[in-house]
């Protein structure tokens, strides 16, 4: 468990105009794990996340990954590196099928011409790889799927690329319970085949039961970066909603971090 | 009915692939019924190809004298490919989730550059050349401003329409420009024929084949699809959707160059009142064949269908020397029905 992260991220700082939404943030993720990322709407996850995928530039901080110092300058720095995010809302486009929607943006040729034959293979080697089984046909319209199957799309497209860091934006906020055990079924599976997984979820349900450690952001701060097993529900909670909870968290409710 | 029409009743959906196939260099895969997208645009144009049997019928009954000889095949056709040309690229713009509404003002612009003296003396393959740099050069500058500029794609183009055609006038001096005759070579684009049919025919076949080629066997296209159904989802994947939508309008501007070199072999001259309304034809030709307004979804073949379907009824009223006016109003009113049915066809589909 206690290996070197293969992201690490350093004193993030991060503004949109006058608003500074990160402040100072660190940020470990290890292969192997999942990374369970918390925190209230508006305390940064999703721009936490944006960064790590080239979609925001740092304003200042230090980006390692798999030891080394990057720098990442635009989402295809981050896909080459194999650093892949399926956000929240989906990233998928309705009007094209299932093998179009995972390699857009990478597609294979032969020649001067799309290989639509090696995509579809490659495409059903890996939804079958992660087990996935509820996809009729690999060109059906995205548009035709249900949330769970556009997930499970979703996370396909993010793992066919050989990646280390796949994470995940709230990938059960829209589904039902049979489909979200699904997804966090698969979100394990990544986990246990050696990536590194980061999972955003308001749910604590989702984040107890997948995760191996949790990190609590709390108005653009980290609060604590702890082991699942070491904390209780409702310690995280008060990480959360008040930045701190006993021992851990933030010295003192909008202070320095720790 | 010697040229197209028979073969369109028989099997209108093989035709369709054997001819695009056939001019295509390297057709990869049988491209028939193999995406689920396919399949129900096939449907659709099956509606198409309907219409344009029905109204090649009708043709045949009003004027049999006239609409079934080689002389109005052939004037049909030639017009179809002018038109036609710009239309090719007007459906990649509108995939692409734009509207280009400064075609027929490029075209004019383009054609009336190549036609001055200065570009006539240097031949007609200059005369070529020169339409088409400004064709593109046009499309790019809509291109940059709607990309980079952030302009609204109806805007920056009604602009460009308003701009271009103004420039082309200044140029001309409002007079109409005669290709001279020292370049007849490209006056024979239109009177050589090749298997009956100008050579301009076949520039128009051409170009839709590659048309076809590059929005559905290359990344471009793809990307073309993706950028017009989900700009989002397309940038996140990586895809340069800024310099994307340049090109798109680069490309039309292209077509539109090349439109200005059928013309001006048509018409022998240049001049900054050709191309007049031809956006909307052009744009009426998308949307009769399919393609949405609002993007990411949409066919060449359609687009075409589409154009020929208003070629013909163009030419029945002239066949049959009916006032234009009501040539206007069924025009009006098959956009109106063509929409209406698509709208059905696709609730039934998804």
């Amino acid at each position: 468990m206690s290996q070197a992260p293969v992201l690490e991220l350093r004193g993030i700082d991060k503004s949109f105009g006058p608003v500074q939404v990160l402040h100072d943030v660190a940020f470990s993720v290890y292969p192997g794990e999942v990374t369970a990322l918390v925190g209230d709407n508006g305390a940064g996850k999703s721009t936490l996340v944006k960064c790590i995928g080239g979609i925001h530039p740092m304003d200042s901080g230090e980006y390692f990954f798999a030891g080394e110092k990057v720098h990442v300058s635009g989402p295809r720095d981050a896909a080459a590196m194999g650093v892949e995010i399926v956000y929240q809302d989906l990233a998928l486009c309705d009007n094209l099928d299932i093998v179009q929607n995972m390699f857009l943006g990478r597609e294979r040729k032969s020649g001067l011409v799309l290989d639509e034959d090696t995509m579809e293979e490659m495409a059903a080697k890996t939804l079958a790889g992660l087990s996935v089984r509820t996809v009729k046909s690999l060109r059906q319209h995205v548009s035709s799927l249900s949330g769970g199957q556009r997930q499970t799309v979703a996370i396909a497209k993010a793992v066919l690329w050989n990646s280390k860091v796949v994470i995940l934006d709230e990938p059960t906020a829209a589904l039902g319970v049979a489909q979200t055990a699904q997804v966090l079924e698969l979100v394990r599976r990544l986990a246990d085949n050696g990536l590194a997984v980061v999972l955003i979820s308001h749910n604590m349900n989702d984040v107890f039961a997948v995760s191996d450690r949790i990190a609590a952001l709390y108005l653009g701060r980290m609060a604590a970066q702890v082991k699942t097993s070491e904390v209780t529900h409702s310690q995280i909670v008060e990480l959360i909603t008040a930045g701190r909870s006993g021992e851990l968290g933030l010295a003192t409710g909008n202070g320095a971090s720790a | 009915m010697t040229e197209v029409n028979p073969q369109k009743v028989s099997a209108p959906e093989a035709d369709e692939q054997a001819r695009v196939e056939a001019a295509a260099v390297a057709p990869s895969g049988p491209g028939a019924g193999r995406l689920a997208l396919g399949r129900i645009t096939g449907a659709r144009h099956l509606g198409l190809v309907v219409a344009l049997a029905l109204l090649a019928i009708v043709g045949l009954i009003t004027a049999p004298e006239t609409f079934a000889t080689t002389s109005n095949m052939v004037s049909l056709l030639a017009l179809a490919a002018t038109i036609g040309v710009i239309t090719v690229g007007m459906t990649f713009v509108i995939i692409g989730g734009g509207i280009d509404l400064s075609v027929g003002a490029i075209m004019a612009l383009a054609s009336v550059w190549a036609t001055t003296l200065a570009t006539q003396a240097y031949g007609p393959v200059v005369m070529a050349i020169c339409a088409i740099v400004v064709g593109t050069g046009a499309g790019l500058l809509n291109g940059f401003l709607i990309s980079y500029g952030r302009m609204v794609p109806f805007i920056a183009t009604l602009a460009m329409l308003v701009a271009a055609r103004g420039l082309a006038q200044r140029m001309s001096e409002r007079r109409t420009q005669l290709v001279s005759q020292d370049n007849g070579a490209l006056v024979e684009l239109s009177t050589t024929r090749v298997l009956g049919l100008p050579l301009l025919v076949y520039i128009f076949a051409v170009i839709v084949a590659l048309g076809w080629l590059i929005l559905n066997r290359t990344t471009f296209g793809r990307r073309t699809y993706a950028v017009g159904g989900n700009p989002e989802a397309a940038r996140l994947a990586g895809i340069n959707v800024r310099r994307h939508t340049m090109l798109l309008y680069g490309l039309s501007g292209l077509c539109c160059g090349i439109a200005a070199v059928i013309i001006m072999a048509r018409t022998t001259t240049g001049s900054s009142t050709h191309g007049d309304l031809y956006e909307l034809d052009a744009i009426a030709a998308v949307i009769i064949g399919g393609t949405l307004l609002t993007g990411g979804r949409g066919t060449i073949i359609g687009s075409i269908l589409g154009l020929l379907i208003f070629t013909v009824i163009t030419n029945l009223f002239i066949l049959n020397g009916l006032n234009t006016s009501d040539q206007l109003i069924a025009k009006g009113l098959i956009i109106v029905v063509a929409v209406l049915l698509q709208r059905r066809s696709l609730q039934t589909a998804t």
